[in-house]
């Protein structure tokens, strides 16, 4: 639990972000990350919950539009989502934590170990965001804002991705349901491969999969070093080829 | 600033102010909630669980003012009258609660999961429970009890829960003529253990029964059970400061600001505290020396060591008050790694001259343990075969869901009164006398529902913080852990480095087999000098040899402490030498079950080196007799076995590497398991029961019950005695002013203890029923009187009930109390045996080992309830599978921990979890109550060299360091490449 200092529910977008333009105030989505946290602090809890991002959607082009402060629990739910998503939305968090989880919480946090995160990567998903003032809404593709870091003040208020294509997953962790050490995640579509690894850098990363360990210097720790990660990031990405193109 | 919420709570909208950092699990238990309780402040273990609008939901990480306009439901919602909710009474018809710590969120969620599908596949039921973390239970029985809960609710009816009874595969002697496999196991649940009878044994009224526990109905409601569930008025909430530095010197400390601090009562450290020298394991008068702590130090040996303690009116109060405490420190080197503690230019972990019976503390040397037996270096050196191996164990904790809590304060005759979970109420009650001042009988230690101890809780960890506070604020004090301390600041499993040399004759039988060992025991002695013990005594008992010897360096270091787990040394040992075992068969290519066959002990045989060793080691010139084993079942435990796994599998290539998955390699691995029941001479019960007016019987035992069932399984055999059903039996357990005295839970002790104590109080208590019996029958013998259906009967049937003899013997003639007290101490340690099995899938080309199968048949002679034994057996093996696999405490060339907390330290959760399947074997040991041993700690012993020697099956590749992670097992598998 984070010692927050004040809670604010607003009760509208525009609100809401008046109230993040004050550095020390935070969005407060599942709570999962921000209450998880004991630390002193003087942060502002701005509890999101009323401001109506809990909607699922068919999008343009055919995509879905997930709500930013739907939980994972929904989005394992939702029908308008491939299986390989759903079943990501399930092992992303055990039950009693994906109820409160968000989609928009797990975009902000950008684990580099969020299998869930890398498959919307590969599903080419597009973040909307609102900021204050001139700002404005905004869209800006998943990996993208994940290399840029989230702008101070502005709000992820939804996610669209592209559910088509054939998908397939690989991953090697200490058991069959701990956090990946690193996973690969692949959606095949009309000839075109998108590839997203876990584990092998500040976040989930998009790779070329003819060399996806290019470019990758991966930090080690005591579940996988530098070199073995390195390791997984090949063979995982070849199996993942060889089940799309089997 | 103070926030009004409201929201709906158990269909009733309350109202109350929080503060803004106020998560909903506070808020609940404030309003009386009590089932809703703390494993962390992360919301992982899920024992704070709730619907949340009617979803699961960690009430830890929600805030309660974000709750407010929702909907809440907690299990205390379901207790509208005395009667159990249809799901409450499944998970009690299948023993699913051990300690019952997390029983409110598991009913919750299962009533959240049927209400939208009344017929879940297992896979769900397990996705479930996922978010729920048991320690216990390994997951096996709450997952039958979802099953059968729906059951229920669709209508379809059920059969009651009891035990597969199967037919031995042996005489009970020797192995079967033909291999027990090929022929199909039986076809059961998984939660029901398969019972392999003996004929020895008779049939009995309620021994050998699944009886329901004595407290499920309290755990299944969430009723205030545990520490936290009372709350003394005016208390106040106490922190610990605790050390960054592995190793350092306190040079000064400044509390004058956080006493400053509005609301904080009591700042405590070594300038303020007496300095009384203490060993903080509980155990048995006098405490193994050395005597190496005291309250709070001017020096800390590891991060998490403690430096101040706080007492305040709110945990923010004294958290802020700890943050001002100014310490200044000359940080010193330190030393992590046992097999250099010991070198010259190593950090002298204890160079004060106020401890004592240190072996060197210049070498970091706590203990020297040596034993021989016969000519151990004549055999090695005329042997025509000898091996060696070292092999590493690491580091890991119990990880109790209930992290440790204490609460103390001084009652209205100037007592202290600590309520605290604790697995030793007597032995803290008396080790705690000194530190604060007091003589023991003005002390009370009263141990309500543990919610899990495993070992780390054998300790007297805390209690003397909240004394300490206690009298210098004179209210009542609360400490309780966080999930951090409850990694870096309570206690863990020794590190070993253990070296095995075994010369062997050309027939594969042993010659002599040495042991040497370096024990990790951290700063503090505590339990290191009896942890080792019992690894030597595991290591050097379980094969016959003709000669052999002990030796062990026991060493300080900077780590956190090492205390008591579940399995005290044994889980150590036998993964060495089960796999040391192993590879000597490989290399001289027997069959590796023969070849152990051919040197464990048997009936008959000497435990020749166990008198040797512990407390109360001897001299052989001071010994008449070793002690022998009396009863196995090994035989039969292993032919179960090996057709339940279906060993033969080891010989089929098809099935060891599929054609379909080119990366995976498939094994099947083998331990021969060992340990012991109870400490000799040493540990001791005592159990007192009286007769009540309607002919039920009160029962005071000193015993600890962890959530093992021990209150349960001490009534039933009470209950047999007397003739009764269980439910006549009340149980009050471990309060040092109302029970008599018991050593605690721990040494595998209390069936065999504490329930012979029981079985000898009713024994007493039954005398006196058949004399007033033949009083009121007028028969002239009351030997001929039996106890039976809560009734006495004469030889020609003529009978009278138990409450016409309570009412007669209390008001009408004669009267009297009818009472019994007895107590016990063994100078038999009977050894339960088992037969351990696992099947593991191996990615060759990434490391990552899948454990498949576990399987394990215990003779644990006569299992007095057959569902709460094979409980213990199905958790012990998960906890076991962690050792083995994937758990570790890892630190940093600092010292600190940098995993402290569940994910990063990886415990099993119900969404992964290998098959498991237990066999009780029965046998009769003549010294246990009605032919029981023990059962508690023996799955901790197995897991770990029978995963280790299926993964070699599988890949040819022998791994001698735990745990069997990723890397570890790629790198192996490239070095033999």
């Amino acid at each position: 639990m984070s010692l927050v200092a004040a809670y604010h529910r607003p009760g509208s977008l525009g609100e809401a972000l008046e109230l993040l333009s004050t550095p020390q105030r935070v969005a407060l989505a599942g709570g999962t990350t921000l209450n998880a946290d004991r630390e002193p602090s003087d942060l502002e809890a701005v509890d999101l919950q009323a401001l109506g991002l809990d909607q699922v959607a068919s999008a343009g082009g055919g995509r879905v539009r997930l709500g930013a402060t739907i939980t994972l629990d929904a989005v394992r739910r939702c029908d308008l989502l491939p299986e390989s998503l759903r079943e990501l939305a399930r092992a992303e968090q055990p039950s009693t934590l994906r109820t409160l989880a968000t989609v928009g919480g797990l975009v902000a946090k950008a684990s580099a170990e969020s299998l869930l995160l890398a498959a919307l990567l590969a599903h080419e998903a597009r973040v909307e965001l609102a900021g204050p003032g001139d700002a404005g809404s905004s869209e800006r593709g998943l990996g993208e804002l994940l290399a840029a870091g989230l702008a101070p003040g502005s709000l992820i208020t939804a996610v669209a991705v592209d559910p088509s294509g054939s998908t397939a997953v690989s991953r090697t962790g200490r058991t069959p349901a701990d956090v990946p050490i690193v996973a690969a995640y692949g959606r095949r579509t009309d000839g075109f491969v998108a590839m997203a690894l876990t584990g092998v850098a500040d976040h989930p990363v998009l790779v070329d999969v003819y060399d996806p360990t290019a470019g990758l210097d991966p930090a080690g720790d005591f579940r996988g070093s530098r070199e073995y990660r390195l390791h997984l990031a090949g063979t995982l990405t070849a199996r993942v080829m060889q089940e799309l193109y089997p | 600033m103070t926030i009004d919420v409201t929201f709906e709570l158990n269909g009733a909208a309350v109202t109350l102010a929080v503060e803004p950092h106020h998560t909903l699990r506070e808020a609940l238990r404030r309003l009386g909630m009590f089932s809703v309780h703390f494993g962390s402040d992360s919301g992982e273990t899920g024992a704070a669980a709730v619907l949340y609008d009617g979803r699961l939901a960690s009430a830890d990480v929600i805030l309660a003012a974000a709750a407010d306009g929702h909907r809440v439901t907690t299990v205390e919602s379901l207790n509208v009258s005395p009667e159990l909710h249809p799901v409450q009474t499944a998970f009690v018809a299948v023993g699913a609660f051990q300690s019952g710590y997390s029983a409110g969120a598991m009913i919750l969620g299962t009533l959240a999961l049927l209400e939208e599908n009344p017929d879940p596949s297992e896979d769900e039921i397990r996705d479930m429970l996922s978010g729920i973390l048991d320690r216990e239970t390994a997951y096996v029985k709450p997952v039958e009890a979802v099953k059968r809960a729906a059951a229920v609710l669709r209508g379809t009816e059920t059969e009651p829960f009891a035990p597969l009874v199967i037919e031995p595969l042996t005489d009970g002697y020797r192995p079967p003529a033909q291999p027990p496999t090929g022929s199909p196991a039986p076809e059961a649940p998984h939660a029901a253990p398969r019972l392999v009878p003996s004929r020895e044994v008779p049939d009995m009224a309620v021994v050998g029964k699944p009886e329901v526990k004595v407290d499920a109905v309290r755990l299944a409601k969430g009723n205030p059970a545990f520490t936290d569930d009372i709350e003394p008025r005016g208390m106040l909430y106490a922190k610990v400061l605790r050390s960054p530095h592995a190793h350092a010197r306190i040079l000064s400390i400044d509390d004058s600001a956080a006493r400053a601090v509005d609301g904080v009562h009591a700042v405590l450290h070594y300038g303020n505290t007496p300095r009384v020298k203490y060993a903080s394991g509980g155990q048995s008068w006098p405490n193994p020396h050395p005597y190496d702590q005291v309250s709070f130090d001017d020096r800390v040996r590891h991060v998490g060591d403690r430096v101040a303690a706080v007492a305040a009116e709110t945990i923010e109060a004294a958290e802020e008050a700890l943050r001002l405490i100014e310490v200044e420190y000359e940080v010193l080197p330190a030393v992590f790694d046992e097999r250099f503690a010991m070198d010259s230019d190593a950090p002298k972990v204890h160079d004060e001259d106020d401890t004592t019976h240190i072996c060197d503390p210049q070498r970091n040397l706590v203990h020297h343990i040596a034993a021989t037996r016969g000519d151990v270096d004549g055999n090695l050196a005329a042997a025509p075969h000898v091996f060696e191996q070292t092999f590493r164990v690491h580091q890991v904790q119990q990880c109790p869901i209930e992290p440790h809590i204490s609460m103390a304060w001084l009652d209205s005759d100037e007592r202290m009164v600590v309520r605290t979970a604790t697995q030793v109420p007597f032995h803290t009650r008396r080790m705690l006398a000194p530190l604060i001042d007091m003589e023991i009988k003005d002390i009370r230690v009263i141990k309500p529902r543990i919610g899990g101890g495993f070992g780390a809780k054998q300790e007297m960890l805390i209690e003397d913080i909240v004394a300490h506070l206690a009298i210098a604020t004179r209210r009542p004090v609360r400490l309780e852990l966080d999930r951090a301390e409850e990694f870096y600041a309570s206690r863990t499993r020794h590190p070993q480095t253990i070296t095995f040399r075994t010369a062997v004759d050309d027939d594969g039988k042993l010659l002599a087999q040495e042991m040497s060992i370096i024990g990790n025991t951290g700063p503090y002695g505590t339990h290191g000098f009896t942890v080792q013990i019992v690894s030597g005594l595991r290591g050097l008992t379980s094969y016959n040899a003709s000669s052999k010897r002990f030796d062990c360096h026991v060493v300080y270091t900077n780590i956190p402490v090492p205390g008591a787990y579940r399995g005290y040394g044994a889980p150590q040992a036998e993964f060495a030498l089960e796999a040391h075992m192993e590879d000597i068969a490989r290399t001289l290519d027997l069959d590796p079950i023969e070849f152990k066959r051919r040197n464990w002990v048997k009936v008959g045989d000497e435990m020749d080196i166990a008198p040797h060793l512990g407390e109360r080691a001897v001299a052989e010139e001071e010994l008449d007799e070793y002690p022998k084993v009396m009863s196995s079942g090994i035989e039969e435990c292993v032919a179960q076995g090996m057709r339940e796994i279906d060993w033969s599998r080891r010989d089929d290539a098809a099935w060891k590497a599929p054609a379909d998955r080119p990366n995976i390699r498939r094994g099947i691995g083998f331990a021969f398991c060992m340990h012991g029941t109870a400490i000799p001479f040493l540990d001791m019960g005592g159990c007192s029961i009286k007769l009540n007016d309607d002919g039920s019987f009160n029962m005071l035992i000193g015993a600890t019950d962890l959530g093992t069932g021990a209150d349960t399984v001490i009534g039933q055999i009470a209950a047999e005695v007397l003739g009764v059903p269980l439910d006549d039996i009340k149980v009050y357990s471990s309060d040092t002013d109302m029970t008599p005295f018991d050593t605690g839970a721990y040494a595998s002790s209390t069936t065999y203890i504490s329930g012979t104590a029981a079985l000898r109080a009713a024994e007493a208590v039954r005398e006196r029923l058949k004399a007033r019996a033949a009083m009121l029958l007028d028969v002239d013998e009351p030997c001929t009187i039996e106890l039976r259906d809560r009734r006495a009967y004469a030889a020609d049937g003529r009978s009278v009930t138990l409450e016409e003899i309570a009412l007669d013997s209390l008001h009408w003639q004669e009267q009297e109390q009818i009472m019994g007290t007895a107590s016990h101490v063994s100078p038999d340690c009977p050894p339960p045996f088992a037969a351990q099995f696992a099947e593991v899938e191996v990615d060759v080309d990434t490391g990552q080992v899948t454990v498949t199968r576990l399987v394990m048949a215990v003779d644990c002679g006569v299992a007095i309830n057959p569902v709460t034994a094979s409980g213990q057996v199905e958790g012990g093996m998960i906890q076991a599978l962690g050792y083995a696999h994937c758990e570790e405490i890892v630190l940093d060339d600092d010292g600190r921990m940098v995993n402290p907390s569940f994910g990063p330290y990886k415990i099993y959760r119900a969404d992964e979890m290998p098959d498991t399947v237990v066999y009780l074997v029965q046998t009769m040991e003549d010294s246990g109550p009605f032919g029981a041993k023990a059962v508690a700690e023996i799955p901790k012993d197995g897991v770990a060299p029978a995963v280790r020697n299926a993964i070699l099956d599988a890949t040819g590749t022998a791994i001698n360091e735990l745990p069997f992670t990723p890397e570890r097992v790629w790198a192996a598998l490239q070095a033999q490449a």
